[in-house]
């Protein structure tokens, strides 16, 4: 008797499981998995919409912190993961675009990932200490012509790494990886204190991460990469100064699960996106942080980045910067 | 604005229920997360962080550096209860805090560590109310060769802790700078020593590997013999703090506060290096050397006055200059830009009223840290009255749970078990485990620091001997290493 | 053991774990790129070094040694009077390896419950029942904090999910 009715309660809930699979996704929290550490740009983003997510999804959202490698850590453990839709990643321009261009040994690459959206954009800027005299990016470009120009970023294979790299490479410096030095720091922070004290020449890093000290006027600020303007940044445009193509350089964060997931779970994705982000109290915080929100849909979002690793590559190709080994 | 107009302007500010009682809850909440382990003080001020969105600027920032200075002293109590740290820094506690417990005396090495802990911390917010400006310039003045000259001073500090035998303190600093190479390499991005596993590639997570060095180690001893401890004191007794044992530690306590004023206010050290440094210069001044290391009370107060020195002066760079001095207050940076708040120069012009608001309230924490430390080793105390073979399998579990929620990696719950054996073999050995966790830490920084020296001058040592911050930091190395030479002779020719 | 064996024994593993870092590990497993343009920049640079010094505080260690007391002191840790150190030493590295094992499978929360009860009665408690109590109630009291206060995505496994 007693056996009869555990089979039958098994096969019922085989049964439910196997027809309401993703009908009724989700009955209980989602891990969502942040590639970087705690108080870091990712962090914030993720933290900062998981309140508005959480509350369109319907159920918990669950933040851990994966740290290590550059978000590789991270990354791996939902490559890893059963593509349920309970395992998803806060994926960012540094883990999914640029560690892939450059990185042989990444245990991960972009087809590991379904990317359900990108929501956020981040502006690069470049910038200088005041000290250091100069004042546009034509001086800087010159100076490096004279040799002892370095600049800082936040470690091999890093956004601000490949961000000053395109740049330099971008008006004419033939050969960025010897006519200027890479200093590497360890973190975001480090990045820009380094050029606050003068080891390094100049740093470009997300905008959001040196509007204070551009307001403190402790940096100067030398270019955005954005076509628009960036708020509280007196520094022209890429465009303005004639390099459309680094408008590809910019900062993003993204929503992304294993590459199996099904279509149901990314399409769900795209409707709680489309509430989280229309959240007013979001936008404000966000957009006090200098990110521009800019929602994707799950197909808009695997072409954007798709495109963004393909200029990355063929610059890494081009410069020999590809870290094999 | 005047000196008195701005104290107005903060006290009107921050003389709201609201204000104290965040700060309040913060160090609350703080002694609580830095007194499991794992969990440490930067993770609970991680988690506080989102609920301080949607409060007033000073009432937020306030209930984050509770948090933080609470962390920071509630780590010190499962490091001297149950040999576990709490935080990173509370590791030097252990050395001489939990000796003290395993005599019978928890009570009085928590209460000394609550005493120092306020007292260090009183110091370091004045150092910040008082000399923010001048220390943080002084700060920006460290660039990588600095920062090389200054760790290789700190790494003297081995001499200090290695017991015994000099010899088997450098083994152990050696091993601990080995394991500290294990991940991508700085400067080419390369793999050593990581066999291909993502794990790996991070790094060997420093929370596990030292929980696993101190807090396994003793239950693999259990194992050994699990009858060992019986018929040794270990419940908490009546012993308290005295003001005679505060008196007798005061120059240790001052001392080891101005030294985390010191490393606090550059960014990128933190408080572990700072409560180490602290601990070993106390226990060359100290009339009770040989004690040291055996529940010397005065390596207690040391080694808090060290850890909390720091809290206060991290704050330094970070408002003056808008630079994070370590993870914590990346994150308490945060909170201020969510505010719209621009930490830097222009904050004690645009928002003199929040920085001074800001003062008042850290002045305020000293005292309540006082007031909830106390409650908190009266809440604890019950620990020590365990029995051991019960207490040691919930220290297992705890230690399971705790580095799982570190990085959410259960790789991280394997690096701390062979740690524990690697510790286990070295408790068994005689080497001392606390100068491989010196060099674990210092061990890439130094590397790190070097090797960018080397890329700023284009491979040129002389980088190295650039400026007068670097002259003073080689001189008190060689000084150091003399002195540690002439005591090894004296000791050869008695 | 005596402080003699002691140093001696340490001194010949550090130089032969010295000598092993050397000649093997550092070669096989520190890659460096080809295009280095100084020594002291490789990233083989830094092992090589302490390599090296590990083998001269072998070697200090195997000097030290004679000088060293060859009769056993007081600080030597005994082994238990039942004998039996040996097993349970070798029984606790055999739960350590079943967690490591059974935490993505069974879930946290579950194994901490079988390894509580197994190293209390490997350490011999003198209150079983109390180990069992705590046993049960240590895990889930800590489940409840780190998941649900503190947020922390506690493995579950794929047996029995708690809430």
């Amino acid at each position: 008797m007693k056996h009869t009715t555990l089979t039958f309660a098994v096969t019922a809930a085989a049964l439910l499981g196997a027809t309401a699979a993703y009908a009724d996704y989700p009955t209980r929290a989602i891990n969502m998995v942040i590639p970087y550490g705690a108080g870091g740009a990712t962090d914030i983003s993720a933290r900062t919409i998981s309140e508005p997510l959480g509350a369109a999804v319907g159920k918990p959202l669950v933040m851990a912190n994966i740290t290590g490698a550059g978000g590789a850590t991270g990354s791996v453990a939902v490559q890893n993961a059963s593509a349920d839709g309970y395992t998803m990643l806060f994926a960012r321009v540094g883990s999914h675009s640029v560690n892939p261009a450059m990185k042989a040994t990444l245990p991960y690459g972009l087809e590991d990932f379904r990317f359900v959206t990108v929501y956020e954009i981040n502006p690069v800027a470049c910038a200088v200490r005041p000290a250091s005299g100069i004042t546009s990016m034509d001086q800087l470009i010159a100076k490096v012509a004279e040799g002892g120009i370095s600049y800082s970023s936040s470690g091999v294979g890093s956004m601000p790494h490949l961000a000053s790299a395109m740049v330099l490479s971008e008006f004419g410096v033939a050969d960025p990886l010897t006519d200027a030095t890479h200093i590497p720091q360890k973190g975001g922070g480090a990045a820009i204190t380094a050029v606050l004290n003068g080891t390094s020449t100049f740093v470009c890093t997300n905008s959001s991460a040196l509007a204070s000290f551009v307001a403190n006027k402790q940096l100067t600020p030398l270019l955005v990469t954005t076509a628009e303007p960036v708020v509280g940044f007196d520094a022209p445009t890429a465009n303005q100064l004639g390099k459309d193509k680094l408008n590809q350089l910019v900062g993003w964060t993204g929503i992304a699960g294993p590459d199996d997931l099904p279509d149901d779970v990314a399409a769900k994705w795209g409707e709680w996106m489309a509430a989280a982000t229309a959240d007013p109290k979001f936008r404000e915080t966000m957009e006090a942080r200098g990110s521009v929100i800019e929602l994707m849909d799950p197909v808009k979002a695997n072409e954007f980045i798709q495109g963004q690793y393909d200029t990355f590559r063929t610059l890494v190709e081009d410069l020999g910067m590809r870290i094999e080994g | 604005m005047s000196f008195i107009d701005s104290l107005m302007a903060g006290l009107s500010l921050v003389a709201s229920v609201e204000a104290f009682l965040a700060l309040f809850v913060g160090i609350v909440i703080g002694v609580i997360g830095g007194a499991i382990p794992g969990l440490s003080a930067t993770m609970a001020v991680a988690l506080t962080l989102p609920f301080t969105f949607s409060m007033q600027p000073i009432t937020g920032i306030l209930l984050l550096l509770g948090v933080y200075k609470g962390g920071i002293f509630g780590g010190c109590i499962p490091a001297i209860l149950i040999k576990t740290p709490g935080t990173p820094a509370s590791s030097a506690t252990i050395l001489d805090g939990h000796p003290m417990a395993e005599r019978g005396e928890a009570g009085r090495a928590l209460g000394m560590a609550l005493w120092a802990s306020c007292t260090a911390d009183l110091v370091s917010n004045l150092a910040l109310i008082l000399f923010a400006g001048w220390l943080a310039s002084f700060a920006l003045n460290f660039g990588p060769p600095e920062f090389f000259a200054l760790i290789l001073f700190s790494l003297t500090i081995i001499a200090g802790v290695s017991g015994d035998s000099l010899l088997r303190g450098a083994l152990s600093a050696l091993l601990g700078l080995l394991l500290a190479t294990v991940g991508l390499d700085l400067v080419y991005g390369t793999n050593r020593f990581t066999f291909g596993d993502p794990n790996m590639m991070g790094g060997l997570n420093f929370i596990a590997v030292l929980i696993g060095l101190f807090a396994i180690p003793e239950i693999i001893a259990m194992a050994w013999n699990p009858t060992a401890h019986l018929g040794k004191a270990r419940a908490l007794g009546n012993a308290k703090v005295t003001i005679k044992d505060y008196i007798a530690s005061f120059r240790s306590i001052l001392r080891g506060s101005l030294i985390g004023v010191f490393l606090g206010s550059i960014p990128g050290i933190g408080a572990a290096p700072s409560a180490f440094l602290s601990y070993s210069e106390a226990r060359r001044k100290s009339k009770n050397k040989a004690n040291f290391g055996k529940g010397e009370i005065e390596g207690v107060a040391a080694s808090e006055a060290g850890n909390n020195g720091v809290a206060g002066a991290t704050l330094i760079p970070l408002l003056a200059l808008g630079v994070p001095g370590d993870v914590i207050t990346a994150i308490i940076i945060g909170a201020f830009m969510v505010h719209g708040l621009q930490p830097g120069p222009m904050m004690f012009i645009l928002n003199v009223d929040i920085i001074y608001g800001l003062f008042i309230g850290l002045i305020v924490s000293s005292v309540f840290l006082f007031i909830v430390g106390s409650v908190a080793i009266k809440g604890f105390r019950f620990v020590a009255d365990v029995p051991k073979r019960i207490l040691m399998p919930a220290v297992l579990i705890l230690c399971i749970y705790g580095v799982f929620a570190v990085n959410n990696n259960i790789f991280d719950v394997g690096v701390m078990f062979a740690m524990g054996w690697v510790g286990y073999v070295m408790m068994r050995y005689r080497i001392p485990a606390a100068p491989f966790l010196i060099a674990f830490i210092l061990g890439p920084l130094l590397e790190d620091n070097f090797r960018q020296s080397m890329l700023m001058s284009g491979s040129d040592p002389s980088i190295l001997l650039r400026g007068p911050i670097t002259w003073f930091f080689w001189a008190m190395t060689l000084l150091t290493i003399a002195a540690i030479g002439r005591a090894i002779m004296r000791k050869q020719a008695v | 053991m005596s402080p003699k064996t002691i140093q001696f024994q340490l001194g010949l593993g550090a130089c032969l774990a010295a000598a092993f870092l050397v000649l093997w590990a550092i070669p096989n497993w520190v890659s460096s790129p080809s295009n280095v343009s100084n020594i002291v920049l490789a990233p083989v640079f830094w092992p090589y070094a302490l390599s090296g010094i590990t083998g001269l505080v072998g070697l200090g260690l195997l000097l030290a040694a004679r000088g060293a007391s060859p009769v056993p002191d007081a600080e030597a840790e005994p082994a238990a009077d039942d004998g039996l150190s040996w097993v349970r030493l070798s029984a606790l590295a055999v739960i350590m390896v079943a967690t490591m094992f059974a935490l993505p499978r069974l879930g946290m929360v579950w194994t901490a419950m079988i390894v509580f009860v197994l190293t209390a009665f490997l350490f011999r408690t003198r209150h079983p029942i109390t180990a069992l109590i705590c046993a049960v109630v240590i895990p889930l009291a800590l489940y409840l904090f780190f998941a649900k206060v503190a947020g922390v995505a506690i493995p579950q496994g794929i047996f029995v999910r708690l809430p």
